[in-house]
């Protein structure tokens, strides 16, 4: 019982996390019709960037608060050099050229960092451990990435639903062309929604890295896992996005009780039977 | 449609496969293994190429087949002996259309996007399967100890063990590989397929069951990938999860892409290029070590500028017929230059023009003038009164006010064959062709309504609407796009040469789509074109003014950059009164 208890909280951690990634994911195909295949590449360049930034900057927290502008940032300059120019390509052209960068910041990752895993200590006030009950206990750190996951969670949610921004980017998912013939910059737009993607991937990989560690190839199983969710919760959707994230943490965490030798096998489950019953995914349009 | 490769291609092709089966003779050892590997890659590499260049499925985890056929040597054969090659051929077979069929069932749901995630979600179950389960081994991967041999009544008569056999073994299947697929896309299969990469609306409206038809091919191209992947096992004798990672799969697609897709052959070319290329990196004695030690930094840069630098995707390297490359205005249509000489075309020019049916006023007080040579898109919501406008400048309805003036002379009220005889010609929604007939007759009879059938005429509307290669096929064979452009080779052949379109573009996938609006900017050079048309991406790169209707009433004309950025358009569009 106990475990089934911890696993629903780890399900919940680990599902908002995957939404921070899948968020930026579903809003950058939603709006920018592109397929980012290298999306989860900037959430392992944030786990990355918290192996860097958190040794002088004292903690993670710390990482997190230099490390998302910095990803905004870089976010900007990938869209500016590669991404802009892939817009009304077709999708194999969109496949193969973020699949080249996945290469490119592969590369980078082994030549700054090296093929070992390194480990980001946990903040030194969050290393102990919540009793639950008299017989379960939880690591702090694990409730603040919720506690902060969430946070970031709303905050979009309030850009989305309650800024002018927000009703540009609500209009661009559900009539992209419009948008555009009503001569909004949509580069501007455009530009603004992939940073804020990659920001929240590499936010995700930041506050994520006292508890994963960083290795090479940690962004792969982020990037299946989003898109295995974008799928789910239906294309451009972030409503979708969320509960699609939710459902996957839990299906994944239940699986490990339950199910151990298939639970990597289980999400992909969910989305089989996601799509047998709704196909465009369960806030998509069809 | 897919034509058989040219005849300097075939005696290339050939040519290399002389070249290939002497490599055991010349090669090292080391070199004939490498070979070996690539060759096995080329089949499954092909095999991939029906699925996108063919049938325009992207499939983003075709290496799980791959790996699927492996993981077949791995089970049927004995701890100590060795199997018999044919079995493990076809076991490989077996698992890879046995895999393809249990994901197809899924992936053949979703189109585009969805396609191709669910296909790389579901390589990567097959990964998650041979990893973190121990049917064969987990994550160490497992080792087929003895390779399969064909051995009848005591006498081997290949053994999969010997290299030189092997490599013959291989060639051979991708030979036999590379002609069945010639062969099945030139059946009748085939060319359904060509039609669901071109039109799958169209296909589907059509009759075609399309569900079926993709699923087979997905079928077929895991049986063939299996076949690879059982070849695969027998170059080491080991197998690994790592086969069906997404990351082989994506490389399998960058192979397709590099050599060129829809070709076959094109595959096979780019399985060769790629791996000759990264063994050239990866060796330090070729490169120096620093880039042998950074190799994929190199080549993802490469792969980069590749796809930015060449649109049309390096494929255009060795054949023309590429993917469809981006909407661009007077994109090369068909390669070529007919050097048209330039010629002014009619212009119209509409005063207070209106339209009222009862209470409800159709079209009110409209004010255009449509300059010659442009292309002029109508554009505005359902019952904006755009269809009522066309058809009042053609004639079919007669206006309750307002004049139309052909080049300055007055045509309100003329009956409409008598403006069609002034130099209008119009299409319809609805496909208007005579199906049993042939793209030249066709031509004849819209030659003919304007009297005497001039060949000339009809050969030059051939030319200028780039059917001059189909001349003779049947019209009702044609694809939707075709047809769209035998239309206007109909109403140029009419001696018309102001064109009032409607909804060229309706129904036809993005290929059709771009080759008619490259049609449309070609038209130009001695027509005038006013079309309607919904599809915005379309309309910013084929028109050169844009006028917008609303409730019959002109809310805007001008360029389509000025009309977009238009306050009213906006507000009436997206219903801001504050937009920014």
């Amino acid at each position: 019982m106990d475990l089934v208890l911890i696993q629903i909280l780890n399900g919940l951690q680990y599902g908002l996390l995957i939404f921070l990634a899948a968020s930026g994911l579903t809003l950058v195909f939603g709006i920018l019709g592109i397929i980012n295949l290298s999306h989860g590449s900037f959430y392992m360049l944030g786990a990355y960037a918290a192996l860097t930034l958190t040794e002088p900057l004292g903690d993670v927290f710390r990482a997190l608060l230099v490390g998302i502008p910095l990803a905004f940032l870089f976010g900007l300059a990938i869209e500016w050099l590669f991404i802009r120019h892939l817009y009304k390509r077709d999708h194999l052209q969109q496949v193969l050229l973020t699949f080249a960068l996945i290469l490119i910041f592969n590369e980078m990752q082994q030549t700054i960092w090296g093929s070992h895993p390194h480990s980001i200590p946990t903040p030194n006030y969050l290393t102990a451990s919540i009793r639950l009950t008299d017989t379960l206990s939880y690591p702090v750190y694990r409730l603040a990435l919720t506690a902060i996951c969430l946070a970031l969670a709303l905050a979009m949610v309030f850009v989305i639903q309650k800024t002018r921004v927000g009703r540009l980017i609500r209009a661009a998912e559900s009539n992209r062309e419009m948008v555009e013939t009503l001569g909004f910059d949509s580069g501007l737009l455009f530009r603004f929604v992939f940073a804020t993607g990659v920001a929240l991937a590499a936010a995700a990989g930041i506050i994520s890295a006292p508890v994963e560690s960083a290795y090479p190839g940690i962004g792969d199983k982020v990037l299946i896992t989003s898109f295995v969710v974008v799928v789910i919760g239906g294309i451009g959707s972030i409503r979708g996005a969320f509960v699609g994230a939710l459902l996957i943490g839990l299906a994944d965490a239940m699986g490990k009780v339950f199910l151990p030798s298939l639970a990597s096998v289980m999400i992909y489950g969910v989305m089989a039977l996601v799509l047998v019953l709704r196909p465009a995914g369960l806030f998509g349009r069809a | 449609m897919f034509r058989r490769p040219s005849l300097p291609i075939a005696i290339a092709l050939c040519a290399a496969l002389m070249a290939l089966a002497c490599m055991p003779f010349v090669l090292s050892p080391y070199a004939v293994k490498f070979t070996t590997r690539v060759l096995v890659l080329a089949i499954m590499v092909t095999s991939l190429d029906l699925l996108i260049g063919i049938t325009g499925l992207v499939s983003f985890g075709h290496a799980a087949f791959f790996a699927l056929g492996a993981y077949a040597v791995y089970f049927i054969s004995p701890e100590s002996e060795s199997a018999n090659a044919l079995l493990a051929l076809a076991a490989g077979a077996a698992l890879g259309a046995a895999g393809a069929f249990v994901i197809g069932v899924f992936a053949m749901l979703t189109r585009g996007f969805y396609f191709i995630m669910v296909t790389l979600a579901a390589g990567q179950m097959v990964f998650s399967i041979f990893y973190d389960t121990d049917i064969a081994k987990g994550s160490d991967g497992a080792y087929v100890n003895v390779k399969p041999d064909l051995t009848i009544g005591g006498w081997t008569l290949v053994d999969f063990d010997n290299r030189r056999q092997f490599f013959y073994v291989c060639l051979i299947m991708l030979a036999a590989t590379y002609l069945f697929l010639l062969w099945l896309v030139r059946s009748r299969f085939g060319r359904v397929l060509q039609g669901i990469r071109v039109n799958e609306q169209r296909m589907r409206a059509l009759g075609y069951d399309t569900y079926r038809y993709r699923l087979a091919v997905f079928v077929i191209a895991g049986a063939i990938a299996g076949i690879a992947g059982a070849l695969f096992a027998c170059i080491d004798g080991f197998v690994t999860p790592e086969l069906a990672s997404w990351r082989e799969s994506g490389l399998a697609i960058m192979m397709v892409v590099l050599g060129g897709t829809g070709t076959l052959y094109g595959a096979v070319i780019g399985t060769f290029a790629y791996s000759v290329l990264e063994e050239a990196l990866k060796s330090a004695s070729t490169v120096g070590p620093f880039i042998s030690e950074h190799w994929r930094f190199g080549m993802g840069v490469a792969l980069a500028a590749a796809v930015l630098g060449a649109p049309r995707g390096l494929a255009g390297l060795f054949n023309s017929r590429t993917a469809a490359a981006p909407l661009s205005p007077g994109g090369d249509f068909l390669h070529r230059d007919l050097a048209r000489p330039e010629r002014r075309a009619h212009a119209l020019s509409v005063r207070d023009l209106a339209r009222h049916f009862g209470g409800l006023h159709a079209v009110d007080g409209v004010n255009i003038e449509l300059e010659p040579n442009l292309v002029h898109a109508i554009i505005g919501p359902n019952g904006a009164g755009k269809t009522t406008l066309i058809n009042l400048l053609s004639g079919e309805v007669k206006p309750s006010a307002g004049r139309v003036y052909l080049d300055g002379l007055d045509i309100t009220g003329w009956p409409s064959h008598r403006i069609a005889r002034s130099g209008i010609g119009r299409s319809f929604q609805r496909t208007n062709i005579f199906a049993d007939f042939s793209v030249r007759e066709n031509c004849a009879l819209a030659a003919q309504a304007r009297g005497g059938a001039g060949a000339q005429r009809i050969t030059h509307a051939l030319d200028v609407a780039g059917l001059s290669h189909r001349a003779e096929a049947i019209a009702g064979q044609l694809s939707s796009g075709e047809q769209r452009q035998l239309e206007i080779a109909m109403l140029i052949a009419s001696g018309a040469d102001l064109l009032l379109l409607d909804e060229p573009l309706a129904g036809m996938g993005p290929e059709e789509t771009q080759r008619v609006v490259a049609l449309l900017r070609d038209l130009a050079r001695d027509h005038t074109i006013v079309l309607i048309e919904h599809d915005m991406d379309a309309v910013f790169a084929a028109a050169d003014t844009l006028t917008v209707l609303v409730q019959g009433r002109l809310l805007a004309h001008g360029k389509p950059a000025d009309v977009r950025r238009d306050p009213a358009v906006r507000e009436a569009y997206l219903g801001e009164e504050d937009a920014a």
